[in-house]
């Protein structure tokens, strides 16, 4: 029965909370810009009204464009469960679960690529490219990053490298978690289009990079685009907060509350850089992500000389 | 060991009852068929008890060439390669079957199918050969097979160039394979592999037997940078000699370095590595190539290269664990790499299949004149997207399975080898990451912009679907694809057998639970994802029931309408990524500008990726040994007076060595 709650609220909050976590980003922005901005809980307006509407297909699509949405939000929904969070464990973990875990985005990620394409527009196919090669540097990284973790750990289970013990770990290698967890935030924003590589807001489809590829897709399917986004955000934010909140009290009030506080946390700073920050130029973007790249790397190189 | 045998008479007894049998056209493909048909199906019946922990069999006649004995032998590391034969074989020769069709009045085919039959039956036994004269024989005789079988189209000069180069370098790495199996025939003072591998080597041997093999071999395989032939021979031979080539004949490269690594236990420390960076070299390099690539067959070829590239990983990191002393860490890495041979060989001959398919409905084989193909041939578009998710290691598909073994093995020495081999493994990690990601785009690039979109050529008339004589084999390869991807745990063991064999170790049944337990809990995980996203789809349904949908034109930012030009291409897709690593595959960009009175001058552009180790070593090389060998060409003149000069010469020469006043 335990084990059953357990999904059930996990399902909960990554369906649920997640939309939230945008609605922080847009109210930070707005707070920093003066202005009133958005409701806190748009997002869920944005989601619930789109539902309701009927879609509209181009000709040229095929079921590719239909099914990609769909593939893309029940990935992000499957790796959710590869995490533990907020006190609770991760219903599934084996050995070597972080492949899958990425895997899975990956999936998601090729469909959402073909379905850019199906349409046959050329903006469409600027962003589908941009969003590939851009996600293929940041997943190199990733794997940098999880085999920092897996030095420190020793252990290929995200639910032992992120979620156990760290209280322990964080006083004997400190460094190195300070070097991963920095270089996993970039990868955040690359992964998620936030500023500085994407800006979600921008009026121009020609600079874009996830939203163009999302032009064509409108009523539910859109809804679907959009929640799966949250979802996204809500479990590669989980797997930073988890990562850097070196507390269990085992209480699971406390700790639900701990890890939504610190969710909401992460989502006000993603809101400050966007704030702060311009967004960088396209040509740019490399440089960005090897500099997450030099972090892990470094990160890693400190991991291995304090374990061995 | 007899149900073996058997399939090699099949094979070669049909081969030559074909060659006559070319008149009565019916009969000869029915004569094919039925024996691939009864070969194959005898194959898998041979291979799968010794998959399941069969004990090694051999079968030997004596043989009037000197050294030589014909010896044959089954066991797990053999079985594990009959297994990969039988799946290619059977798919591409029934294909073929369908794709020649319309070349029937012009050519020959039973010489066709005599060659393929043939090919086969060498390859049978190249696997399974225990004795070195046999196997350089089979091995030699394949090569030159394969040469009919790439210049089937023999008029195109470009088609008799690649097989011209296929030639020379395999013939390169099987001089290399001569004096490895001279040296070691030495050292054993037999050619028997079973008295080579009881033979103890010097440990400088050892390192150069390795890096002779690792030539020989890798030319067959196409390790970056003896590749060279590859992305020639490919795109020149019928689809499914393609299919059959980057299927299987390249794994042979793989097999023999298998064996190799079988019979010589103590490699120096070096190879693990070694093989490692190979690899990771390989890997990158391949798929980068690929990626500027927009010819279709030249593409797969390129990115067979990459996948040669994963397996080397696998065997490396296997190498690595073995001579670190980590028994798990080898026997991941082995089966990874062994897995990968079979699912390589599955998916990449679909891929060829389906390109041979789409050449033959579009007369061409530029990616940027396709597009929208997916409407005109469904069966086609359908099995080529199963190809690429799989060949891309996405999960729910074979290339995932046999991917995710490697990163495994890659992450177990992560964590427990030493700081060199944490390095080595990180950096193999960091590489095989690298190549999923770009695979990834690559097949993207290929599979929508050959069949998404609109329609780029300006054809009127519409595309046929191929007949299901072409399309049923690829349905079965693609069937292997899935069925490996969602229930992997037969074939998984099969691999673990071959890699329990190829370290000589006996298994356990607690530690097979413990190798196979996490890769079925992610099936596990596969499985929940497909009842969540059937529910998902539910729901789409009835949503859709609800609100209605409609359709129009794509959305063109405002602008009226799109045409077919304004899609982006496959150069454009790939241009970001080929910019960020220009350094590496020199990629050129060109424009041109002609200038026309009163109108603005017309632009061009063109993009390409030049082969380096092609342009920048091979061809000077090739170039200057021609220089060279054409200066020996005075000697040869063609004039009759000059010869009987020259045999007067060495008459006066002989008479003067055994003059008499010598003595």
């Amino acid at each position: 029965m335990i084990p059953f709650i357990s999904v059930l609220s996990r399902l909960a909050a990554c369906l649920l909370f997640s939309p939230f976590l945008l609605g922080v980003i847009g109210k930070t922005k707005a707070f920093f810009a003066g202005r009133k901005g958005p409701p806190l809980l748009q997002p869920y307006y944005d989601i619930l009204k789109l539902i309701q509407k009927g879609s509209v297909y181009s000709v040229t699509t095929t079921w590719i464009f239909r099914a990609a949405p769909l593939i893309f939000f029940a990935t992000t929904l499957i790796a959710s469960f590869l995490i533990p969070f907020g006190g609770l464990k991760a219903p599934v973990q084996f050995w070597g679960d972080a492949l899958l875990f990425t895997y899975l985005f990956g999936l998601g990620r090729f469909f959402i690529i073909l379905a850019a394409m199906d349409t046959g527009s050329s903006f469409e196919g600027m962003g589908a490219s941009r969003e590939a090669i851009f996600s293929c540097l940041s997943e190199i990284v990733l794997f940098l990053n999880f085999a920092a973790l897996a030095v420190l750990s020793k252990s290929f289970s995200l639910s032992q490298m992120i979620g156990e013990s760290w209280w322990a770990s964080w006083t004997v290698s400190g460094p190195s978690l300070i070097l991963v967890g920095a270089s996993y935030f970039m990868i955040l924003l690359v992964e998620n289009s936030r500023i500085p590589i994407d800006d979600p807001a921008t009026h121009l489809e020609l600079t874009m990079i996830h939203e163009v590829m999302v032009l064509d897709h409108s009523g539910p399917d859109l809804a679907f685009i959009l929640h799966g986004a949250a979802i996204k955000l809500f479990v590669q934010g989980s797997f930073f907060v988890t990562l850097l909140i070196p507390f269990q009290s085992h209480n699971r009030i406390i700790d639900a509350t701990v890890f939504l506080a610190a969710m909401i946390g992460l989502a006000v700073i993603i809101g400050i850089v966007e704030s702060v920050m311009a967004r960088l130029r396209l040509n740019r973007i490399p440089s960005f992500i090897t500099g997450a790249f030099v972090l892990a790397l470094f990160g890693l190189i400190i991991a291995i000389m304090r374990v061995l | 060991m007899r149900l073996f045998l058997l399939s090699l008479e099949i094979l070669a007894f049909s081969a030559v009852l074909v060659l006559f049998l070319d008149r009565f056209r019916k009969l000869c493909h029915f004569v094919f068929v039925a024996s691939l048909v009864a070969a194959c199906s005898l194959n898998f019946f041979v291979s799968f008890p010794f998959l399941r922990g069969g004990e090694t069999s051999i079968f030997r006649i004596p043989w009037s060439v000197p050294f030589g004995e014909f010896t044959i032998g089954l066991d797990p590391l053999s079985a594990f390669f009959l297994m990969t034969i039988g799946c290619v074989a059977l798919a591409s020769g029934i294909y073929g079957c369908g794709y020649l069709q319309e070349h029937h009045e012009k050519k020959n085919l039973g010489v066709h199918y005599f060659f393929y039959l043939l090919l086969i039956t060498l390859l049978l036994v190249v696997v399974t050969a225990r004795n070195a004269v046999l196997f350089l024989t089979a091995w030699e005789l394949m090569t030159i097979i394969g040469y009919f079988l790439v210049t089937f189209y023999d008029e195109k000069k470009s088609v008799r160039e690649a097989g011209y180069l296929y030639l020379i370098v395999t013939h390169c790495g099987t001089f290399c394979l001569l004096v490895m199996f001279a040296l070691m025939g030495q050292a054993a003072s037999s050619m028997d592999f079973d008295q080579m591998a009881l033979a103890h080597y010097a440990p400088g041997l050892t390192g150069l037997l390795f890096i002779l093999g690792l030539v020989g071999f890798g030319a067959k395989a196409g390790f970056f940078p003896i590749h060279i032939w590859l992305p020639h021979a490919h795109p020149a031979a019928p689809s499914h000699v393609s299919a059959l080539f980057s299927g299987f004949v390249i794994k042979t490269g793989i097999y023999g370095l298998l064996r190799l690594i079988f019979i010589i236990k103590d490699l120096p420390a070096w190879s693990g590595p070694v093989v490692l960076a190979i690899g990771g070299v390989s890997g990158v390099f391949g798929v980068l190539y690929a990626l500027g690539q927009h010819e279709i067959k030249k593409l797969l070829a390129y990115h067979s290269i990459e996948n040669i590239g994963i397996i080397a990983l696998g065997i490396g990191i296997g190498l690595l664990g073995n001579a670190s002393g980590h028994e798990s860490i080898a026997l991941i890495g082995y089966a990874g790499g062994l897995l990968h041979v079979l699912n390589h060989a599955v998916f990449k001959s679909l891929l060829f299949l389906s390109a041979g398919s789409v050449i033959r409905s579009t007369g061409t084989g530029e990616i940027d004149a396709m597009g929208g193909l997916l409407k005109f041939l469904p069966f086609t578009g359908h099995l080529f997207l199963i190809g690429s998710l799989s060949i891309c290691g996405l999960p729910l598909f074979n290339g995932f399975i046999s991917e995710w073994l490697v990163y495994r093995a890659l992450f177990d020495g992560v964590i427990h080898l030493d700081k060199f081999g944490i390095i080595m493994a990180v950096m193999a990690a960091v590489s095989l990451a690298l190549i999923g990601g770009l695979a990834a785009i690559c097949f993207a690039k290929a599979f929508s912009v050959i069949f998404l979109g609109q329609n780029r050529s300006h054809r009127q008339d519409i595309y046929k679907e191929n007949p299901c004589m072409m399309w049923g084999p690829m349905m079965f390869l693609a069937a292997i694809c899935v069925w490996i991807g969602l229930f992997p745990k037969t074939i998984v063991s099969f691999a673990f057998a071959s890699a329990h064999f190829l370290i000589a170790a006996k298994p356990v049944a607690a530690q097979t639970e413990f190798l196979l337990q996490p890769i079925l809990s992610t099936t596990k995980v596969l499985y929940i994802f497909l009842l969540v996203l059937g529910l998902l789809v539910l729901c789409r349904a009835l949503l859709a029931r609800r609100y209605p949908e409609r359709r129009v034109g794509t959305w063109a930012c405002g602008y009226p309408s799109l045409t077919t030009r304004i899609q982006y291409t496959a150069s454009s897709f790939a241009e970001p990524v080929l910019r960020l690593f220009k350094w590496m595959v020199c990629f050129q960009v060109q424009r041109s500008e002609k200038s026309r009175i009163n109108l603005p001058e017309e632009l061009e552009l063109s993009s390409k990726v030049v082969d380096m180790p092609e342009h920048f070593v091979f061809r000077p090389i090739l170039a200057m040994l021609r220089r060279f060998s054409g200066m020996l060409l005075k000697l040869q003149s063609g004039h009759i007076p000059q010869y009987l000069f020259y045999m007067l010469l060495g008459l006066i020469a002989l008479l003067l060595w055994k003059f008499p006043w010598r003595a």
